[in-house]
């Protein structure tokens, strides 16, 4: 017997979905309809027909291009940065024997700090006045200010994000690790070999999948956070750090473009749309979208 | 055996260099927030000193009282969480029980509102709100947090759900339940630790906001975050205010945090991987 | 110049004469003797009209809002309005009321309008405050509209139009020489000896004296005081503001119009003449000098090099006179200031000052209730009380404050308002041929934004400075579309 009207599931997830719809197709409507208009604010909003004009200025605007490459670099290197290094931590947690728990425990602290903390916290520890880091810098023979230099502020940013989000490659990673069957790793090493080798061979095939997901679940954080850059140097000096986000947001809300705003916003869209989808193509290995 | 020592020791040695690295500049956050104002301002540190709580008395002192900022922080990061959890159990249900051919656009669809850069997503919702009268209040800044609480939700209770035997649910309706019946009495009862790790997870997220905040919220709605704006003042950053600010952001996500450890692989990865 | 806002020459001259004249007018108007309890009760009927209202203020983190907002309680019990503060910093400040403006609601009510940030984009959000002025059931405003200082009417309260005012003047920091005195006294015979002129800070030193003085510092006193000179160079409006210093004692300027845009401003400020020698040769100085300075010098704003300051790295730089107090309490005794050296062309001493207004959107009974506060806040007796403060004080907009002979008396050590320690040197910058007003363009958070972007960018090395002047004009024409 066939019944009518939705199905149960659909009945339960209507609810959800309704919310989700007006708070993101209707806003995803309104940033097309936006890029193709001047926006005006004061006194009442109104939409002037722009046409392609904002369009145009993207194209000729070297400062956004110049953006851009600066969020790619930014990007892949955090990212880079972050894998490594989460690997290197969950291998070395993991071969810990006593205390792994709670060695975990606190190695995943920073995971759970508001990026503005961390922002802050990371200027209060570079303050060449008075930071912790800085002395420890100065002792070491490093004279100048970290956030001061177009390299060093770009890697000290990277750095601060590094340093709260490492934990949470180390933590998958770590989960992936446990995963490997122990008694795959004991029949390398009945054969004879060494500790990489066993890494390259046997264990790094078992846990791609894992790190692909950390990548991942990383990757659209990282597009779409720039709280540690406003706080610190809101992208300065010289640019260096004025990733996408923070130019988009400086174009609407201090320059009150929001027309041209949305054009830039869009193509960031574009990009995540990529990265969901890779996400959801990941996942249906397990099953679970299927 | 000598080598499996050396091994050991420098395995202990890396632990240890990756705890300090982790956790000095928050354990210096902390302490510093104790510290009278002159200890704080020295160019190499200060180790030892008379622990004060000037500062967090200054947090609630006249004229810079940050209540009012944390409890516009718990109403918006708490009701965002309750409605993100519960439709994000029913959708989650949903979504991993319905079995349509459309499954996977749908699925897609959910994901990528999740990671729209929150910079993109601020432009229209804020014309929307305005529109709605929505801007400086608590409902908007719920709303605002929904828009990526309520998509990690579902994913990661609809992981949740798909764990779920389905032997159980249909032990139950043999029994005579209604499928809402064996959804409210027997599927959702197991799947606790979801809906928990859920509930600390959309809080945290909701809690560490700053961007939304600092765009829709007024002089009635701001959150804690917005608070440490203030204390970067033209009497020098009060940086004894601030680490103590910045400990009371912290510490209470870091306790809820690690409440959920257990599943918080499932969690931060909205079940791709399971935990231990 | 644009023709739609006639600003003479003369006129503009008039209003700086007033200004430099005050440091002669030693208590012409008798400042008024009550206590600040006092004041509030002498004044009299209206102010309980609005009893039960909640108003918003919003403000940057300066002295004043910080030393109000610590002491509001006499303006509450006065007129049984609540008002809630809410201070940030300068740029979220600009965001959030450009996003409050927008809202079509009135979040907040008071507005600390920044001549050039707030009150030129946006005056259109800002209430015509002259309809309060005349009006007979409102407190009359004490001493009149003529006991501010009337260049600062100007430039912190109109915008094109002369007829309408936007703002109260509230606030008014001047960027001078701030200096070690106790260094300078200790070395004073060494430093002339090795440098061949007297090194005491004054406006008759040049900037390439004032370079010399730094690398003297940095030579001979490392072990007493880590760096010479310090500035606010981050990518940010303070560093704006601290290389305009420069680009005026040079002889350069934003726009052909030069220092007329600062009164009364206009919406069409023509080419920029920023490509000129004179600012070229400004900004090759400003690269040079900033390649002596403290190395934190390019991640501070002008709180950060307060800091430093404070925190005996420096033992000079150009900041706001308002930091004299927080000097005060760091460095008792040891702190001096002077006017900021001068150039080719004159001593050039940015003005940084303030108004309060109210926003448009408020409704009427919030808009009384808003006027009520800023005649309060901006009155004689609330500005002495700022200026007292231990939160550290504020600096007077009214002439009948300076007047005052218990401020005459501070200027001297031990004072009891430490900010007016610094009034002699700001006096002196205050003199027409002295100040440095910015233009005030509708536009100016654009151009603001692409200066201070570009002299980074040549501070950091990527440009040359001529590249940077050229770059800077040429981005100010294709945003004024000229």
């Amino acid at each position: 017997m066939k019944r009518a009207g939705p199905s149960f599931e659909m009945r339960m997830m209507l609810p959800a979905l309704l919310v989700l719809a007006s708070l993101s197709l209707i806003p995803f409507v309104t940033l097309i309809v936006m890029s193709f208009s001047h926006v005006k604010l004061m006194g009442g909003i109104r939409f002037e027909n722009a046409a392609l004009e904002n369009w145009h200025r993207l194209i000729e605007d070297a400062d956004v291009r110049s953006s851009w490459v600066t969020s790619l670099v930014y990007f892949a290197l955090t990212l880079g940065v972050e894998m490594a290094s989460g690997i290197v931590f969950a291998l070395v947690l993991h071969r810990v024997g006593r205390g792994r728990n709670l060695l975990l425990a606190l190695a995943i602290v920073p995971m759970f700090m508001a990026p503005i903390v961390v922002g802050l916290l990371g200027r209060f520890l570079t303050d060449s006045t008075l930071g912790l880091y800085a002395w420890a810098l100065r002792i070491l023979g490093f004279e100048g200010d970290l956030l001061a230099g177009k390299t060093s502020a770009l890697l000290t940013v990277i750095g601060m994000d590094v340093w709260e989000w490492t934990p949470l490659v180390a933590l998958v990673t770590f989960a992936g690790l446990s995963a490997v069957p122990a008694p795959l790793v004991e029949a390398a090493a009945v054969d004879g070999a060494g500790y990489f080798q066993t890494l390259r061979y046997i264990v790094f095939p078992q846990i791609r999948r894992v790190l692909l997901v950390a990548l991942l679940v990383r990757a659209m954080d990282a597009i779409r956070f720039f709280d540690i850059i406003t706080i610190t140097t809101n992208g300065g000096p010289a640019d260096a750090t004025k990733i996408i986000p923070v130019r988009l947001y400086e174009t609407a809300f201090r320059f009150r473009e929001l027309g041209y705003a949305s054009v830039i916003g869009i193509l960031m869209l574009a990009f995540s749309i990529l990265m969901a989808n890779a996400f959801v193509r990941v996942l249906g290995e397990k099953g679970l979208t299927r | 055996m000598r080598r499996s020592n050396s091994a050991a020791l420098l395995v202990g040695l890396l632990a240890l260099l990756v705890l300090v690295w982790t956790l000095a500049p928050v354990a210096w956050m902390v302490v510093s927030s104790f510290k009278p104002t002159p200890a704080i301002k020295t160019a190499s540190p200060t180790w030892l000193f008379e622990p004060t709580l000037e500062h967090y008395r200054d947090l609630i002192g006249a004229g810079n009282d940050v209540r009012p900022f944390a409890r516009n922080s718990l109403l918006a990061a708490g009701l965002s969480t309750a409605l993100a959890v519960g439709l994000g159990a029913l959708g989650g249900y949903g979504l991993a029980h319905w079995h349509h051919k459309s499954k996977k656009h749908l699925a897609f669809w959910i994901i990528s509102t999740r990671m729209a850069p929150i910079a993109a997503v601020i432009l229209p919702l804020f014309i929307l709100f305005r529109q709605l009268g929505l801007i400086d209040s608590i409902a908007g800044l719920t709303l605002a947090y929904l828009s990526f609480n309520l998509p990690f939700a579902i994913w990661l209770m609809s992981a949740f759900f798909a764990d779920v035997p389905p032997s159980l649910e249909e032990a139950a309706r043999v029994d005579g339940c209604s499928r809402w019946q064996a959804f409210w009495y027997v599927v959702l009862p197991t799947t606790t630790p979801g809906l928990v790790t859920t509930g600390v997870l959309c809080l945290v997220f909701s809690w560490n906001d700053y961007a939304f905040a600092s765009s829709f919220s007024g002089p009635g709605s701001q959150t804690l975050p917005m608070a440490a704006g203030r204390l970067i003042t033209q009497g020098g950053v009060d940086w004894g205010q601030l680490t103590a600010l910045g400990t009371i952001i912290v510490l209470p996500m870091i306790f809820a945090g690690l409440a959920v450890r257990r599943w918080l692989v499932t969690g931060l990865t909205m079940g791709a991987v399971t935990g231990e | 110049m644009d023709g739609s806002t006639p600003v003479s020459r003369r006129s503009l001259l008039h209003g700086m004469g007033a200004l430099g004249a005050l440091a002669y007018l030693p208590g012409c108007k008798g400042g008024s003797k009550e206590s600040v309890g006092a004041a509030t009760e002498s004044v009299g009927d209206g102010w309980a009209r609005y009893k039960g209202t909640t108003i918003n203020f919003i403000s940057e983190n300066t002295p004043p809002s910080a030393a109000i907002a610590a002491n509001l309680k006499p303006f509450e019990e006065l007129t049984g309005i609540k008002v809630n503060i809410s201070q940030m910093e300068l740029t979220k400040l600009v965001e959030k009321v450009s996003l409050d403006f927008s809202s079509g609601q009135a979040g907040f009510h008071v507005i600390y309008a920044d001549p050039y940030q707030v009150l030129a984009p946006f005056s259109e959000g800002l209430v015509d405050l002259t309809k309060f002025l005349d009006k007979k059931d409102f407190p009359a405003l004490e001493n009149g509209l003529s006991d501010f200082i009337s260049t600062q009417l100007d430039a912190g309260g109109r915008f094109l139009d002369r007829q309408k005012l936007y703002a109260l003047p509230y606030d008014t920091p001047t960027m001078i020489w701030h200096y070690r005195a106790d260094l300078f006294e200790k070395h004073k015979d060494k430093m002339a000896h090795d440098l061949g002129f007297d090194p005491t800070p004054s406006i008759q030193l040049t900037w390439e004296q004032y370079y010399a003085i730094a690398r003297w510092f940095d030579k001979n006193a490392k072990s007493e005081i880590p760096y010479g000179t310090g500035h606010q160079a981050k990518q940010h409006d303070a560093l704006m503001c601290d290389f305009s210093n420069v680009l005026w004692a040079y002889g350069g300027d934003y726009f052909q119009a030069g220092p007329e845009l600062g009164l009364v401003g206009t919406k069409k400020p023509g080419k920029s003449t920023l490509s000129g020698n004179e600012a070229i040769a400004a900004a090759e100085f400003y690269n040079k000098l900033l390649k002596l300075a403290h190395p934190g010098s390019r991640t501070w704003d002008w709180d950060g090099v307060a800091s430093a300051f404070q925190a005996g790295q420096l033992a000079m730089c150009p900041n706001w006179h308002e930091f004299a107090a927080s000097n005060e309490k760091a460095l008792p005794g040891k702190v001096g200031y002077a006017p900021l050296p001068r150039g080719p062309k004159r001593s050039a001493n940015i003005w940084g000052g303030t108004g309060v207004g109210i926003n448009a959107n408020a409704s009427d009974k919030e808009q009384a209730a808003a006027w009520l506060f800023i005649n309060w806040a901006t009155s004689p007796a609330t500005q002495f009380m700022t200026l007292a403060s231990e939160k550290g004080g504020g600096t007077p907009t009214r002439r009948s404050v300076y007047a005052r002979p218990d401020v005459e008396a501070a200027k001297k050590r031990p004072s009891q308002l430490p900010n007016i320690l610094a009034a002699e040197a700001v006096n002196e910058a205050w003199k027409p041929e002295n100040i440095g007003l910015r233009p005030k363009v509708a536009t100016w958070n654009q151009l603001d934004t692409i200066l201070f972007t570009q002299v980074s960018r040549m501070l950091a090395g990527e440009i040359k400075p001529d590249e940077a002047m050229r770059s800077s004009a040429e981005k100010f024409d294709v945003v004024n579309k000229v």
